[in-house]
């Protein structure tokens, strides 16, 4: 091997970043905690009952939640600038909280919420739940 | 009266398995600062760092009763991050702002996507690397962590790591020495 490149006096810069302290956004372990509370579910919601012939098929809340965030963060991505923050089923309906990024318009969410009711409605059929979007934070990037 | 010992992670962790959802909670504490660090050294971005991150979590949390423990706890959580961020830089795609009169920073090609005003001037050289050089060149040289334990992230052979480090090391100075930083250096520093 060629020689270290760590004992170059440049990698200095390397250590002087690395030593820089990363502040943990104010609020995420909460949104991470919700988000996992959302996923685990309250276990009082009654499974949705999806009409199929010859019997009845059942979704979990917690399979309905995990399913959408899913699509959420896929529709997210393609808007631009919409990160999922959390997800719950809350009331039988899902709740939906979003960060945007600064200058992304209020009409994100409401696109969010269109494409989200669709996708949901094409998995689930006419047993999709409501779905409420939140805007609870904006970010710099 | 001092406090008690903190759980150990293995603990919790057997513990999140059998329905204690306080000792899952415990372990998303104790981690999501390192977990978003890391997170955020890959991607570049806070927003993203911050969808790995909770992506992260709830994967640990659906696949925490297969956790074997062959790994410490810790090390398996930077594995799910770090595979998170990097699902989410292969994920990346040029986007153009919903509100045409946005001058935000719009995300280019991997590899070319720093945005964040915080990220540092050899962030933004390391955003450069390809990422098969950026991860294990964060978790060793930003995150401390051991050979070995960078190696059980990457599920690689410590020799192959070694080397895969060697080759990162020198890229980013390559890039250093192409930057202001090299620029700013006294001749007999080059």
């Amino acid at each position: 091997m060629s020689e270290d490149p760590r004992d170059d006096p440049r990698w200095a810069q390397v250590r002087a970043e690395a030593s820089r302290p990363v502040p943990t956004p104010p609020g995420l372990v909460e949104r991470v905690l919700r988000s996992v509370g959302g996923a685990r579910g309250r276990h009082t919601t009654a499974p949705l009952d999806l009409p199929s012939d010859g019997g009845k098929t059942q979704v979990s809340e917690r399979a309905l939640v995990l399913m959408t965030r899913r699509l959420a963060a896929e529709i997210g991505r393609d808007l631009g600038g919409v990160h999922i923050s959390a997800v719950a089923l809350e009331d039988d309906e899902l709740q939906v909280l979003v960060t945007v990024r600064f200058g992304v318009t209020a009409s994100a969410a409401e696109l969010l919420r269109h494409r989200l009711s669709a996708a949901l409605s094409g998995q689930l059929g006419s047993a999709a739940p409501g779905i409420n979007v939140h805007v609870v934070d904006v970010h710099p990037d | 009266m001092s406090d008690p010992a903190p759980v150990p992670d293995k603990e919790l962790a057997e513990r999140a398995v059998a329905g204690d959802h306080g000792a899952f909670d415990t372990l998303v504490r104790r981690h999501t600062a390192k977990m978003y660090r890391v997170a955020l050294r890959i991607t570049g971005s806070a927003a993203e760092a911050e969808d790995v991150v909770q992506e992260a979590w709830l994967s640990a949390w659906r696949a925490l009763p297969g956790f074997r423990h062959e790994s410490a706890v810790s090390t398996w959580l930077y594995r799910v991050a770090t595979n998170g961020a990097l699902g989410q830089v292969r994920r990346r795609k040029p986007t153009v702002p919903l509100d045409e009169g946005d001058a935000g920073v719009v995300p280019g090609p991997e590899g070319q996507v720093v945005s964040a005003e915080e990220v540092g001037t050899v962030l933004r050289a390391i955003a450069e690397l390809d990422v098969g050089q950026r991860i294990p060149l964060i978790l060793r040289e930003f995150e401390g962590l051991t050979y070995e334990e960078v190696a059980e992230v990457l599920e690689v052979s410590v020799p192959a790591l070694r080397a895969r480090l060697h080759r990162a090391r020198v890229a980013l100075l390559a890039k250093l020495r192409r930057g202001p930083l090299g620029e700013n250096l006294r001749p007999g520093e080059r």
